[in-house]
């Protein structure tokens, strides 16, 4: 329905349109066409060049981080395909006991920081982890889970609850005449799954599969911890802009455009190849689940099962390593408290900063969300179009780029005119922003537009309409987005690795640098506090969010 | 109470126009109906009223004072929606009393004027209800209460009936017009439902296209409508070639036997009408009994379709034009074969002449 406004009478919302679109313009596109034209831009001279894209092109060590970066991205996306696709056609096709722990287990291990899981896998596989010495004492050398083979384990057991989530939600909404009518002319079980059922919910998997590998490419804990040598152009940028402090981070903005960029051609690519594709399928006949019997049924409990208890495997092993009796960095056999006591020495700020910087991002996330998502939805213009455009690309730029795109802006030519704590909770507030809106969003489009025109109608004002009678009907969309939000914002690494300081260091931050300096216990407590309060949020969306699945993806 | 002038008043949609130069005069107290099929243009005008479109060009003004520079929530005129918009997360009191605590009306003066307007719309028990748990019917009733209650220049009602099941339609149709009446409140209503709109309304106006076809009171669009449009649209209309020779228009289908002379002599083509109703069928009878009394049409029979009440018989002319009869079921008509012969009977003064082009005025 129209509810546009004329351009001679400007109203609330032309205020709020114009007003959303100057903080998009400062926040997200102004450090994002900093780092394209500094690409461009030679360091010395200053003038227009394209030298630093040939460098790129040119030297092996920009070269090999780009192969590495698409070798573990596909093969990450594709193991995550491999096991979401089985376990999503086993829990939606078969029934399947505890079907509902597999869902939630699933989902707790999609917001779960990935750094925290890589080096989980190192306390079990690193040179000294609990695996590999277990079968170096029975003489099997096995090999460690650094390199290559060690961050697509990782990628796959990480990101493989979208391609499930989404796989799943998809199967559930396959018309089962399909597959009756497959069978019926002639399919075997496996041909029809192969023929019909997967090229009806590719759609879904290969949107998947998309955020999958947009994720892996903008990962920077993953390769940063269980690389040593195996460089990824999201590490190759923030040692390039560490060693570019003082000039213009040059080499860094042009390894993040490369970035930018790969992500960018594989949503297009994904985009035209569904382009032809949807499948508008009427729910006459509900898909069912089948009971299997014997060795099958055993089989698809096992695999389903053993899938996700391998993915909470890392979050398991850090909990309980957060309790192990240790002296210093070193563990000492038995169970007790000393990393926690070590937490409340050595990094209360980075849990007060952690908090005091999501929470403050979540507030203003909330209210501009509930404000971006009426405009995408009410207003039917162009301003409007533009907003939810822009509402996707901070999904597509690595936190990495952001945030040398903020310090570009930010912090040249105005050195602490902006202090290190004020642009965490301006680029958490950008990079998260979008999960907000997303929510809201889709509370919001539940809501017939003639509730709010019945309020103007009896005499309330825009905004009264918008407080009184929007609000409180989009309230669940409202928590479930900046419970999202916060997840998201409180476990974010990578752009406040570069932009933190002394006095702003957060949990992660402090988890990563425990890592690196082989403090397993201090990592491991400060990740556990991570865990339960990523947690706790679950717990929450699960109450409010009226699809729960959903309210992640 | 005040009356609503529109003139002039246009509404484009980049190239698309949805209002086409309206004029409108709706005096004080009166019940004024859009009708029209979807897309005419309707609930277009009736939210421009409200304020949620702005018009292109023109000019609405009530009690004379125009209302184009005022934003939707300043123009005092209250609506009704098709869909309810009952606010779902306020009880009944609350819904009905929001209009008024934005008027800031003193809280004790609220309760009353809820409690009053409650018995008026007979939802006085259900003061404390949730709308989730009232009906349809009584969703709109506090959809009006809430409209009624802040005592409106004009109501605005967009076809608040059509998501009723048939016969709650019938009853609150006649329970809107009671309070309608009782109120004396201006009431500018949309439907795109004719018998709604010919049982309630005092000026009955039909829309297609963007444009006004007719505006008068209800049993004149319906026994004189302004052109082919209205006569098709309103009631159901047959409509027959018309050979046009120099003032003597001839229904062709009867090879010159049937002749009418026209009360003006019109330019171009005409098309005759004769409304479903108004003909009888005659079977076995002695045609000369009636064929100079009436015109009577030779017909062959080739429906019949008894639907309870009435009969509905589906025939063509020897020249192959469709016709259809509509009268009291009569079992001997009812058992005729198909194909056979029957005459169809129109009193002259029933039949209706339309210019034969596209805006197709009566002649």
């Amino acid at each position: 329905m129209d509810f546009s406004i004329p351009r001679h009478r400007p109203d609330f919302w032309t205020w709020i349109t114009i007003l959303i679109l100057a903080v998009l313009c400062i926040l997200l596109i102004l450090p994002i066409l900093r780092v394209l034209t500094l690409g461009f831009v030679d360091p010395d001279t200053g003038s227009l060049t394209l030298g630093n894209f040939i460098e790129v092109f040119t030297r092996n060590y920009y070269l090999n981080g780009l192969k590495n970066t698409l070798f573990v991205g596909v093969l990450g996306t594709l193991g995550a395909c491999l096991i979401g696709i089985p376990l999503a056609f086993f829990t939606t096709r078969f029934l399947i006991r505890g079907k509902t722990l597999i869902s939630t287990l699933a989902i707790l291990v999609l917001v779960s920081p990935p750094f925290i899981s890589a080096y989980a896998w190192i306390m079990m596989m690193g040179s000294n982890g609990v695996i590999t010495n277990f079968f170096d004492g029975i003489g099997i050398n096995i090999p460690t889970i650094y390199g290559a083979h060690g961050i697509i384990l990782v990628f796959s057991l990480k990101f493989f609850p979208f391609i499930f989530l989404m796989t799943q939600t998809a199967l559930n909404a396959v018309n089962k005449s399909f597959e009756d009518a497959a069978e019926n002319l002639g399919c075997s079980p496996w041909q029809r799954f192969v023929k019909v059922t997967l090229p009806l919910v590719f759609p879904a998997v290969s949107t998947g599969a998309i955020i999958c590998f947009v994720l892996s490419i903008a990962d920077f804990g993953t390769p940063a911890i269980l690389g040593r040598g195996f460089r990824t152009l999201s590490t190759i940028a923030l040692s390039a802009y560490r060693s570019e402090l003082g000039g213009p981070p040059t080499m860094a903005v042009t390894v993040s455009i490369l970035m930018m960029a790969i992500s960018m051609i594989a949503l297009v690519a994904q985009r035209r190849i569904l382009a032809n594709r949807r499948y508008a399928s009427s729910l006459t006949n509900l898909p069912v689940a089948v009971k299997l019997s014997g060795w099958k049924n055993a089989a698809v409990h096992f695999f389903s099962h053993g899938i996700v208890f391998l993915a909470m495997l890392p979050s398991a092993v850090v909990v309980y390593t957060s309790f192990l009796k240790t002296n210093g960095p070193v563990f000492v056999g038995g169970f007790g408290l000393e990393s926690y006591d070590r937490i409340w020495r050595d990094a209360p700020d980075a849990i007060y900063n952690s908090f005091l910087f999501a929470i403050i991002a979540v507030t203003f996330i909330t209210i501009t969300s509930g404000l971006i998502s009426y405009v995408i939805v009410r207003r039917d213009t162009k301003a409007a179009a533009a907003i939810d455009f822009l509402m996707m690309v901070p999904y597509l730029v690595p936190g990495v780029v952001m945030a040398i795109g903020f310090v570009t802006v930010f912090r040249n030519g105005m050195p602490n005119f902006f202090g290190s704590a004020v642009l965490l909770v301006m680029i958490y507030f950008i990079r998260r922003l979008p999960y907000g809106v997303r929510s809201t969003t889709s509370s919001l489009r539940q809501i017939k537009p003639s509730l709010e025109e019945a309020a103007v109608n009896l005499g309330a004002t825009p905004l009264g309409a918008f407080v009184k009678i929007t609000v409180p009907l989009i309230f669940p969309g409202i928590v479930v987005g900046a419970l999202m939000s916060f997840i998201t914002a409180i476990n974010e690494l990578s752009s406040t690795l570069i932009l933190y300081d002394a006095g702003t260091i957060t949990m992660p931050v402090k988890v990563y640098v425990a890592v690196l300096d082989g403090e397993f216990g201090l990592a491991a407590a400060l990740s556990t506090i991570l865990l339960l309060s990523t947690g706790a949020c679950v717990y929450a969306v699960f109450r409010f969010a009226e699809n729960r699945n959903s309210a992640f993806l | 109470m005040a009356s609503v002038e529109i003139s002039g008043l246009r509404k484009l949609y980049g190239d698309v126009v949805a209002l086409s130069d309206i004029n409108i005069s709706v005096p004080s107290g009166t019940f004024f109906t859009l009708l029209g099929p979807s897309g005419c243009g309707k609930t277009t005008l009736l939210r421009t009223i409200a304020g949620f479109h702005q018009q292109s060009a023109g000019l609405i003004t009530i009690d004379g004072s125009s209302i184009e520079h005022l934003p939707a929530h300043q123009r005092d005129v209250a609506m009704v929606f098709q869909d309810y918009a009952v606010f779902p997360h306020l009880s009944v009191r609350d819904n009905v009393a929001f209009g008024l605590k934005q008027r800031r009306i003193p809280a004790i003066e609220i309760t009353r004027q809820v409690e009053e307007v409650l018995e008026v719309v007979e939802l006085g028990k259900f003061v404390d209800r949730m709308p989730h748990e009232l009906s349809g019917g009584q969703q709109q009733r506090v959809g009006l209460a809430r409209a009624i209650v802040v005592r409106p220049k004009v109501l605005l009602m967009d076809e608040p009936l059509s998501n009723l099941d048939a016969r709650l339609r019938v009853d609150l149709r006649a329970e809107l017009r009671r309070i309608q009446r009782d109120l004396g409140i201006t009431t500018i209503y949309v439907t795109h439902d004719q018998e709604e709109a010919l049982a309630m309304s005092d000026v009955v106006c039909v829309m297609e296209g963007g444009i006004i076809q007719q505006a008068a009171a209800p049993i004149d669009v319906y026994l004189r409508p302004s052109n082919r449009f209205v006569a098709s649209f309103v009631g159901a209309n047959n409509f027959l070639k018309v050979e046009n020779l120099k003032g003597e228009s001839v229904l062709k289908c009867c090879g010159g036997s049937v002749s009418q002379h026209l009360p003006a002599d019109p330019a171009g083509p005409v098309v005759c009408a004769l409304r479903p109703e108004d003909i009888s069928v005659k079977v076995d009878e002695d045609p000369s009994s009636f064929l100079n009394t009436k015109i009577s049409i030779p017909v062959q029979i080739k429906e019949v379709s008894f639907v309870g009440r009435e009969m509905e018989i589906f025939a063509t002319t020897d020249n192959g034009e469709a016709l259809k009869a509509v009268g009291r079921s009569d079992s001997n008509v009812i058992a005729l074969p198909i194909d056979s012969r029957a005459w169809f009977c129109v009193e002259r003064e029933n039949l209706s002449f339309f210019k034969d082009n596209e805006l197709g005025e009566r002649v």
